[in-house]
């Protein structure tokens, strides 16, 4: 069983490798490429903690294939710093107390910048449908609703 | 999960040679069902020695909307492609309604419809809105191409018309006729990220003075495959488009039905479901045929 | 004695400078870029990867377990069962006395060996190469018939029952009557008598008895149990683990191992969500598996093991008599309360059977309660354990008979509501508590107010209900130290799960009169950090910031006795403010924090450093207690429950951090609610678990949760920092019976089992 020769950007950067091909993209990215910041909670695509943006679109990772990430572009939670600064999704997060455990963080992170990037002033009735994907079992999601409308310029 | 070779061809006919060739390949799209299943050793099938993706063949993606035949959707087309679809969203409602809540919006994002339909799941979303619009399943294979319809496709759970190193090349479905609409609408516990306990597709035509003058309905999730509802739909040839129709046809679609009990609900509790959603979405599909 | 009270507003503006301020957290930045480091990021040498097989029965003889062919498959290092390890000082009646099962599998899912590899899925394939030869026994899963004499036992008997952990959630003098005598499945009994309950009826107006059921429910936290261990050739073993409990995790470790706590360096890595369900559990598998290959081992569960084999929280039956008077008194209860603790002992029965009674003065109680063992996982602590299956029930009664009674269900709350000295069921008084200020905030809330506009809405409902929670309590220490350039060093050893070393920033920036910036807080190991208890039973505040708040006052001491020295002047008068020491009313004297540092550290500096010290014991609780009202709307033919809108009242005492109270108080909110909705464990008549996955075990998602109205209420706790008291349990505690009540209100008929699922609401409606 060969391993698969494949080449993408993530964050920005382009890769070529060779991954083994059982291996998911979240295994790749963390395992292969050292990037930590995505989370695995479930493994069957029920938590949307291990979110990325694959060519636009918000995926949960730990259900695609890597060798399928051939020709991608791929953005994580680490791909989100500009300069060092913080993205105004994060640094919402971190005002409103959307943050608490952490672990859900970076995915729900990235499904609030997918939904932001196709719905620029969602109402409340978006946030909700917009990241019913990913489950915090922290907040009760009452702060993230904050997180995304002052992320967004809205008023709570 | 165990290793496979993996193989991502660009054209069809190579897909083709390649299951062919790879005793026991296995096709995937989005993944979302396959990747789970093997990871959990639950694949209906031995463990795959090959994994041929399907994505990078032109002729599998796509949807084509023409007023005069019809639709045509790539079976590698996602959820999220099919529900954003103006076309789709404005002539088949109802397939929109259920590509439109299969898992979260990352599954959408990810599964295609073929999958949706290949894996052959009794409560696939995207089946009952198919079979209430006539539709037609293109399939290739060694033996060449050939077109199934839709209520033909289904033979049990996980189990497909699909013979061995065949594959689904595309959905087709009729233009709708005039003064037509379509509804589908599913229970489940959440209100979303969650797996239909019942889901009830309905497509009406009705004459100009309100009566059916062609029915279809189509239920999920409560019969080893997606079924349609046809002493339901025979009761309401003809009838006027009435709340005591829709009211009687709920009666004769929950008879009709016969769900088992499972963990996500009893079968009496997926019986009454589809009598009170078979009723609505009668309601929401005639509605839609008034140009409601 | 006079309590002061006030309903926050979110300004939060106080007598203090930092205490009392919305304060964003100290660790925001690295965990909303993913730069946190979760166990399951740490990765080390030469390490290698931990696959666990399970037992797919409930119940059975292990006949044989055969691991050759594993041990031969390519990248395997090492296969491992329990014949393979050292003879340990294992008690087989504990959860945490077991590494592999030995001769009998008591539950689906108990591990029966393990192997390790470099490439986890090595691993994973090689799980399927072990034999294991079963003898499949009667699995036992009903609590209520297991109880019955002549039932099929659920193992062999049990005895020296540790429940050092439950004391852990919930500290409180009431001994429980363990198992003894012939063979049973009920572990132990508790009782608690007041008063002539019979009689207690005999004068009631309204009587009400009804049976109760709450679900088994998982914890659930995002992030799976993950351990990683190593065991070095001098015999020091080091865990890096996902736990509350790094100080518990060391002790059950040394005593199970037979190490020195001395050579045990247990890290709490940061907690992907906790919730009373990761104190001990893959610490000693792991570490048993890095003592036999002297290698760093890492262990991540699945989130199927985790469904599977973790600890999660009881179901529980409920028989519940209440008999109110005419004019809203409560004069008798009478409960019965059985509790499923699965395969082990240490279900949460006492403090369902406290707080069953607890919440309102009742002369004449009666209370049983029965901990019954089946072949199940067995439980542990999920937030506030046992109270909301008890509560359900209590606060489903409260309503049912004011309603009978034509009482408003507040009124007949708040007239029978406990206060200070008030005894709970097993007699202790209750300290100073806020729950009347909590019934008082909650009729203000917009929720409730509602209630008049809903009134004769079909299908819409408003309901309301009450919670608490005692806590728990354990000694804390903490360490405060000046840096060389005037920067602050706080170091505890409680694991933060909740935003705590947030808490100890501001509660030393107050001290010592610093910005919050100068202010930096340590979760140390067990070797370099001071004790502190497990963070759990809602202790950590209340103790380890107490501690802080100590060490602050003794570093700052020191400051001024340096100060005082320097400037030959009293102690008296000088005092600390913008980072600098002053001599009062004279401004030339000033010694910045900077310069205390340099003169406590340089090279032969004339001082000794100023390190603070902070140690705390106390036996008072401070409990807490929330009131939440719900509005939802019914869909009669589908029986789907829509919750419209939420509010939550929580007595936090003093909150030295709104915005994390807020967030722990809608956190819990949160979680009641998938109480009450839609969460719940479901097993076949073998013991196995059919929803083992985040798909089929509904965690409330966020169409399924409105923003929820947030209102904190402080009763200042009498020794708690600043009056802080319990914050993280009472919130998850009303949830059952808020929706219970608000969805009665709607429909007019009662579902007595949570969760209250379209299909239970349907066969309430007689529609099934």
């Amino acid at each position: 069983m060969g391993k698969v020769n494949i080449s993408f950007t993530i964050n920005g950067s382009s890769h070529q490798i060779d991954v083994e091909p059982q291996w998911t993209l979240l295994e790749m990215v963390r395992e292969q490429l050292h990037l930590t910041g995505t989370k695995e909670g479930c493994g069957t695509g029920d938590c949307g903690a291990c979110s990325m943006i694959v060519d636009g679109r918000l995926i949960t990772s730990c259900c695609m294939l890597a060798p399928q990430a051939d020709g991608s572009d791929v953005t994580t939670v680490e791909g989100l710093l500009a300069n060092g600064d913080l993205h105004p999704v994060q640094q919402a997060f971190i005002e409103t107390g959307g943050v608490q455990c952490g672990f859900c963080t970076p995915g729900m992170i990235m499904a609030t910048k997918a939904l932001l990037d196709r719905t620029p002033k969602p109402t409340l009735d978006d946030i909700r449908e917009g990241l019913a994907g990913n489950l915090c079992r922290c907040t009760g999601y009452t702060k993230i609703y904050e997180a995304v409308m002052t992320a967004s310029g809205q008023e709570i | 999960m165990r290793t496979f070779n993996f193989y991502a061809p660009t054209a069809l006919d190579e897909a083709l040679e390649l299951l062919r060739k790879t005793d026991g390949g296995r096709p995937i799209a989005g993944g979302t069902d396959l990747v789970v299943q093997m990871k959990e050793a639950a694949t209906k099938f031995p463990h795959p020695s090959s994994i041929i993706s399907l994505l990078l063949i032109p002729e599998l993606n796509g949807i084509e909307f023409d007023e005069s035949t019809g639709l045509r959707i790539g079976a590698t087309s996602t959820m999220s492609d099919i529900a954003d679809s103006a076309d789709i969203r404005e002539h088949y409602p109802s397939i929109a309604e259920g590509a439109g809540i299969v898992g979260s919006i990352q599954t959408m994002n990810m599964a295609t419809v073929g999958g949706n339909l290949c894996n052959g799941a009794p409560s696939a979303d995207t089946a009952p809105p198919f079979l209430v619009h006539d539709a037609e399943f293109v399939i290739t294979g060694p033996n060449g191409r050939r077109s199934l319809p839709a209520d033909e496709f289904f033979v049990g759970p996980g189990e497909t018309a699909l013979a061995p190193n065949e594959l689904l090349v595309e959905v087709r479905v009729p233009a709708p006729a005039d003064r037509s609409g379509s509804a589908y609408v599913r229970h489940t516990p959440r209100k979303q990220m969650d797996i239909a306990v019942v889901g009830v597709a309905a497509a009406v035509t009705l004459t100009n003075d309100d009566r059916i003058e062609n029915i279809r309905i189509a239920l999920g999730a409560v019969a080893p495959t997606p079924v349609r509802a046809t002493k339901t739909e025979t009761f309401l040839s003809g009838q006027p488009a009435s709340d005591e129709s829709f009211a009687e046809a709920a009666e004769t679609a929950a008879a009709e039905c016969n769900p088992i009990s499972d963990v996500r609900g009893s079968a009496e509790f997926r019986r009454h479901l589809v009598g009170t959603l078979t009723k609505r979405m009668l309601e929401r599909a005639a509605n839609r045929a008034r140009g409601g | 004695m006079a309590q002061e009270t006030k309903t926050r507003d979110k300004a939060g503006d106080s007598e203090y400078t930092a205490v009392g301020k919305p304060t964003i957290r100290i660790e925001g930045v690295g965990k909303v870029t993913g730069q946190t480091k979760f166990a399951d990021d740490l990765t080390f040498p030469h390490m290698l990867h931990a696959k666990v097989l399970g037992s797919p029965h409930a119940h059975a003889r292990v006949k044989s377990v055969d691991t050759a062919d594993a041990r031969q498959h390519p990248g395997v290092e090492a296969v491992i069962a329990a014949a393979d390890l050292p003879a340990y000082k294992m008690n087989p009646s504990n959860r945490r006395g077991v590494i592999f099962a030995v001769d009998e599998v008591l539950f689906q899912g108990q591990p029966i060996a393990a192997v390790l590899a470099s490439d986890p899925h090595v691993a994973e394939e090689a799980l399927a190469l072990i034999k294991v030869e079963y003898e499949p026994l009667t699995a036992v899963t009903d609590p209520i018939s297991a109880m019955e004499d002549g039932s099929p036992l659920v193992r062999s008997a049990i005895s020296d029952v540790d429940r050092s952990e439950e004391k852990g959630h919930v500290t409180i003098d009431v001994e429980q009557e363990e198992a003894e005598g012939a063979p049973s499945n009920i572990a132990s009994k508790i009782n608690f008598s007041r008063g002539d309950v019979e009689a207690g009826f005999a004068e009631a107006d309204c009587v009400v008895e009804q049976t109760w059921r709450s679900a088994m429910v998982h914890q659930s936290y995002i992030e799976p149990h993950a351990t990683i261990a190593d065991f070095d050739n001098s015999g020091e073993l080091s865990v890096w683990t996902s736990t509350q409990a790094p100080f518990y995790v060391r002790d059950e470790l040394c005593q199970t191992l037979g190490i020195h706590e001395s050579k045990i360096r247990v890290t709490a890595t940061e907690v992907g969500g906790g919730f009373g369900g990761k104190i001990f559990l893959t610490e000693l598998i792991t570490a048993a598996l890095a003592i036999v290959v002297k290698r760093p081992v890492k262990y991540i569960m699945s989130r199927k093991e985790d469904m599977l084999a973790a600890t999660p929280a009881p179901f529980a039956q409920v028989e519940l008599k209440t008999g109110m008077k005419a004019d809203g008194t409560l004069v008798a209860l009478k409960a019965r309360l059985i509790y499923d603790s699965g395969a082990f002992p240490g279900a949460p029965v006492m403090p369902g059977c406290l707080f069953v009674g607890g919440y309102y003065k009742c002369p004449n109680l009666h209370i049983e309660g029965f901990e019954v063992l089946t072949n199940k996982v067995s439980v542990g602590a999920l937030r506030a354990p046992g109270a909301h299956n008890a509560t359900h029930a209590i606060e489903s009664h409260m309503d049912i008979m004011a309603r009978e009674l034509g009482l408003d269900p507040l009124e007949a709350r708040m007239k029978n509501a406990v206060e200070e000295g008030d005894p709970l069921p097993s007699g202790q008084p209750y300290p100073r508590i806020g729950l009347k200020d909590c019934l008082r905030a909650i009729s203000e809330s917009d929720v409730w107010k509602r209630r008049r506009e809903v009134e004769g809405q079909a299908n819409r409902g408003v309901g309301v209900a009450i919670g608490g929670w005692i806590g728990g309590l354990q000694p804390a220490s903490a360490i405060v130290g000046l840096n060389g350039d005037g920067t602050i060093d706080v170091t505890v050893g409680s694991a933060d799960i909740s935003g705590t070393n947030t808490s100890f920033q501001q509660i030393a920036a107050e001290v010592l009169n610093v910005p919050l910036s100068s202010v930096n807080v340590t979760t140390g190991d067990t070797k370099t950090a001071p004790y502190a208890g497990m963070s759990a039973g809602s202790k950590t505040t209340y103790t380890v910031g107490k501690a802080v708040k100590l060490a602050a006052e003794d570093a700052k001491r020191q400051m001024l006795d340096i100060a005082a020295q320097r400037f030959e002047a009293s102690p008296d008068e000088l005092s600390v403010a913008d980072g600098k020491v002053h001599l009062d009313g004279d401004d030339d004297k000033v010694l910045t924090f900077a310069r205390l540092g340099k003169m406590t550290t340089n090279f032969g500096a004339r001082f000794a450093p100023v390190v603070g010290r902070g140690t705390m014991s106390t036996r008072k609780s401070a409990p807490g207690f929330s009131a939440q009202a719900a509005e939802v709307e019914i869909d009669p033919d589908t029986g789907a429950i829509t919750v419209l809108g939420y509010a939550i009242v929580q007595d936090a005492g003093f909150a030295i951090n709104p915005l994390s109270v807020e967030g722990q108080m809608q956190g819990g909110a949160s979680q009641g609610l998938g109480i009450a909705l839609s969460e719940e464990m479901k097993f076949d008549e073998e013991g196995r678990l059919l929803n083992a996955n985040l798909l089929d075990y509904r965690l409330p998602t966020t169409r399924d949760l409105p923003p929820i109205e947030t209102i904190i209420v402080e009763v200042p706790s009498e020794e708690g920092p600043y009056g802080a008291r319990i914050i993280g349990e009472p919130s998850i505690v009303p949830g059952g019976a808020t929706i219970a009540n608000a969805v009665a209100d709607a429909i007019g008929v009662r579902v007595t089992d949570i969760p209250i699922t379209p299909e239970r609401v349907l066969r309430a409606l007689g529609k099934l």
